[in-house]
């Protein structure tokens, strides 16, 4: 009994000592559902890497809010349009790298041309600058004029996502300490097992309240969720559905995310309206929330989430009418549309929670409607091949399961790759919808704002470009020490700063 | 023997030669590493420029006279996911699945040999049966739902061990105990059937007669000859987890080998699925090796 005693109390204490360290004082732990396999800045644009580094360590120019919809200053202080193509921006005075260097426009020029090196293949130019060509002049030490062909009247919207490296970066490498001017300061990377950053207390803005953050790696949801549970992290950004059962610590959010069939509108039978239209018609929307889809995912009329300027309040999702599905289809097969032919749905496991149950799900839907339609789930990389042109040949009609981001605040991040007949994305092709997209993206102010509106008005309703599904939702777990509420961002970054303490 | 030694070497090496050739090619054959590596908005041009920066746009069998090339130059070439070298890459990651499988096939022989032994020599009775039992349900068991089960009660409800991870020898108590689960049951059914076999043998009986003691009946006489199938299949339960074990190294956080192929083979980062098939396959030949000495060490009658 004496040694069993012994035994437990020294297999106690000792736990107690090993303990993975609660968080003391002002630091957290932060447990993330990917492995960081890089930290160079330039790859922020990934969600694993965007919640590391972006507006952590390193900070753009400008700061898109999604609460407000507004573009906040950040490394710039303020930014004037000179003329179509050209934007000259003021930069913060005093405003210091990690290393101590001076931010100058030298850092831009460099930021801006190092995101679109071929050879490292950033996510960030990959993603938003792969059609856009730079030049910058430096007016003085703390503005530069930055000009891009084709002009863009959003510039420095389009600046929000880019993180401003020091000119001293390795061109054609990535970086594996990256120096930056935020908040905190990369501190370790333990590759695939931890990452630490600490507060930079020579910070150019307001000092923080957290002072270490260091990120867990665990690619098991669950496991991420349990490790709030046992007080061995603070906070996991991104659990399932399924581990979100703590209504107290497990908080949903929007997370940019449009879920969607897209359309093969190119191909019979789907380049006919009518078809198109009772193919929404046949999709009970409302039966798949709660059950395939998260609870709290909000049916979708558009591809871009209403915190984007130009959302089309007025488009209503389609509701769930059979027989109007089934009268649509019997006209377009009495004026001679094969409507018999073989619909391809091509699915990507794994896109979200339940992708293959909503494919199975909607297959069923469209076969009482009368479609011929055959599902096949792919992983990414065969999905790829039909989802980014060119597709494969020869061509079958599909219907392509979608996820697309938009927490950027504007439609050109979207239309686009999405609706315009050269889109990477696009299997439509309406020369309304071309110069639409043209006039919007060409347009500032509210007249951008109305030709967006418009451009959706005639996608959704007239057109019929796709089956919107889901505004999507991600639920975060919070651990009882922090006062903190995912929002919108949370999709693609985790501001440290934004993090407090609840009063103990 | 050292004949025979050099002659397994060849072979393995001619194997491992097929193996990455087949490997190479076949991995070409799955998708274009572009389209996984950039985000799915990036325009073609992009795509293009990428492809020719990484030597992907050349025709395949210069790809493989590169690679062969810098192979001979023990390089394996840089990872497409992190820009390192895919072989760092695979030595930071093999380090941790080798200790994982070495501390679990450990315990597993060691607990094997010792209860299925003993339920050998209780056959039908109490503990025989419950060993069986117990083992068939190991042996059965799904990793995963184990691994999860294990994290929420001795984790989260009783606070003993962490839930995962690395970093103190009480972060290795958890996954060692999933990965034990299934060998374990199934080495100790091999163990106990081999057992008793051999306990039932005439040579067995003629100790008795001569009254030899069980235990020393038992542990040196019958398990020596009960040992050659438990090394067959204890070689090749140790093969799988040298191989990876995908999904405790995946639920726990471990770094290790078999989360890293299976990463790499998803993103098509074919640097790294080639140097990790490299490495796991020398492991598993060296492994074998030892097996095939083993057999003569505990069989006089095999030599090679």
């Amino acid at each position: 009994m004496k040694l069993t005693t012994a035994t437990l109390l020294a297999f106690a204490s000792m736990t107690m000592l090993a303990s993975p360290a609660f968080a003391q004082d002002k630091n957290v732990t932060v447990v993330l559902t990917e492995v960081l396999e890089v930290v160079d800045p330039c790859m922020a644009a990934r969600s694993d890497v965007g919640r590391v580094v972006l507006q952590n360590v390193s900070e753009t120019l400008t700061e898109f809010d999604p609460g407000t919809s507004k573009l906040l200053p950040r490394l710039a202080t303020e930014w004037e349009q000179v003329n179509d193509t050209t934007w000259r921006f003021k930069l913060r005075p005093g405003v210091k790298f990690h290393d101590s260097s001076t931010l100058d426009p030298a850092d831009i020029e460099f930021s801006l041309k190092r995101n679109k090196t071929a050879a490292l293949g950033c996510e960030v130019g990959a993603k938003y600058f792969g059609a856009t060509e730079f030049t910058t002049k430096a007016i003085d030490d703390t503005t530069v004029e930055v000009t891009s062909n084709p002009g863009s009247p959003i510039l420095p919207l389009l600046l929000s996502i880019l993180p401003i490296q020091p000119s001293e970066d390795p061109v054609d490498k990535f970086t594996t300490t990256p120096n930056g001017t935020g908040p905190y300061k990369f501190a370790a990377w333990d590759v695939g097992q931890s990452a630490t950053l600490v507060r930079n207390d020579d910070y150019w803005g307001e000092k923080p309240v957290v002072e270490k953050a260091t990120y867990l790696f665990r690619t098991d949801a669950a496991v991420a969720a349990a490790m709030v549970l046992a007080g061995e992290a603070d906070i996991a950004p991104n659990i399932a559905v399924q581990d979100a059962t703590n209504p107290e610590t497990d908080l949903s959010y929007p997370n940019s995310e449009t879920s969607t069939l897209r359309i093969d509108a190119t191909l019979p039978p789907m380049n006919d309206r009518r078809v198109r239209e009772a193919l929404n018609l046949a999709i009970d929307r409302n039966a798949m929330i709660g059950t395939v889809f998260a609870p709290g995912v909000v049916p979708a009329t558009q591809q871009v989430p209403p915190t984007t300027i130009g959302f089309n309040k007025d488009l209503k999702p389609w509701p769930y009418d059979l027989e109007r599905a089934k009268k649509l289809l019997a006209e377009a097969k009495a004026d001679g549309v094969p409507v018999e032919t073989e619909i391809q749905m091509v699915g990507r496991i794994n896109i979200y929670p339940n992708a293959t149950e909503v494919m199975e799900g909607i297959q069923a839907m469209l076969l009482e409607a009368g479609f011929n339609a055959t599902l096949q789930m792919f992983e990414v990389g065969e999905w790829n091949r039909y989802f980014v042109k060119p597709y494969p040949e020869p061509r079958t009609p599909n219907l392509v399961q979608c996820q697309h981001d938009n927490a950027k605040g504007d439609p050109v991040f979207t239309a686009f790759v999405k609706h315009h007949t050269e889109g990477a994305h696009s299997a439509m092709s309406d020369p309304e919808t071309d110069k639409l997209i043209t006039e919007a993206t060409a347009a500032s102010g509210d007249e951008r704002t109305a030709l967006w509106e418009k451009l959706f008005a005639h996608v959704n309703d007239e057109y019929i470009a796709d089956i919107p599904l889901f505004y999507m939702v991600g639920f975060s777990r919070v651990g009882p020490r922090l006062d903190f509420k995912p929002t919108i961002a949370t999709n693609s970054e985790l501001q440290l700063s934004q993090i407090r303490f609840k009063a103990q | 023997m050292g004949s025979f030694v050099l002659k397994r070497s060849l072979y393995s090496i001619i194997s491992l030669v097929g193996l990455l050739v087949l490997v190479f090619f076949l991995s070409r054959l799955t998708g274009d590493p572009a389209a996984l590596y950039l985000p799915v908005d990036a325009p073609a041009s992009v795509r293009e420029a990428f492809r020719e920066a990484r030597g992907l746009n050349d025709p395949l069998i210069v790809q493989f006279g590169d690679f062969v090339w810098n192979l001979l130059h023990f390089d394996f070439g840089e990872s497409l996911r992190r820009q390192r070298p895919a072989f760092d890459v695979v030595l930071e990651a093999f380090p941790w699945t080798l200790c994982l499988a070495a501390i679990t096939m450990s315990l597993v022989l060691l607990g094997a040999v010792v209860l299925g032994s003993l339920a050998a020599m209780n056959v039908g009775k109490s503990f025989d049966r419950i060993s069986s039992v117990i083992s068939l349900a190991a042996a059965s068991a799904p990793d995963f739902w184990v691994a999860l089960m294990a994290i929420f009660l001795f984790a989260v409800a009783l606070g003993w061990v962490p839930t995962s991870g690395t970093g103190t020898p009480w972060h290795w108590i958890l996954p060692v105990a999933v990965l034990f689960i299934r060998p374990f049951g199934l080495i100790l059914q091999v163990v106990r059937g081999s057992m008793i076999t051999a306990l039932s043998s005439a040579y067995v009986k003629t100790a008795r007669a001569k009254g030899v003691r069980q235990r020393a009946i038992t542990f040196v006489h019958a398990l020596r000859n009960a040992m050659l199938p438990v090394i067959t299949v204890a070689g090749d339960q140790a093969a799988g987890l040298l191989n990876g074990a995908v999904v405790v190294e995946s639920v726990f956080g471990f770094p290790g080998i078999g989360k890293l192929m299976i990463d790499s083979i998803l993103q098509r980062d074919f640097a790294v699925v080639l140097a990790a098939i490299m490495i796991t396959s020398l492991a598993i030949f060296i492994m074998n090796l030892l097996i095939d000495l083993a057999y003569a060490l505990l069989d006089p009658r095999i030599r090679y």
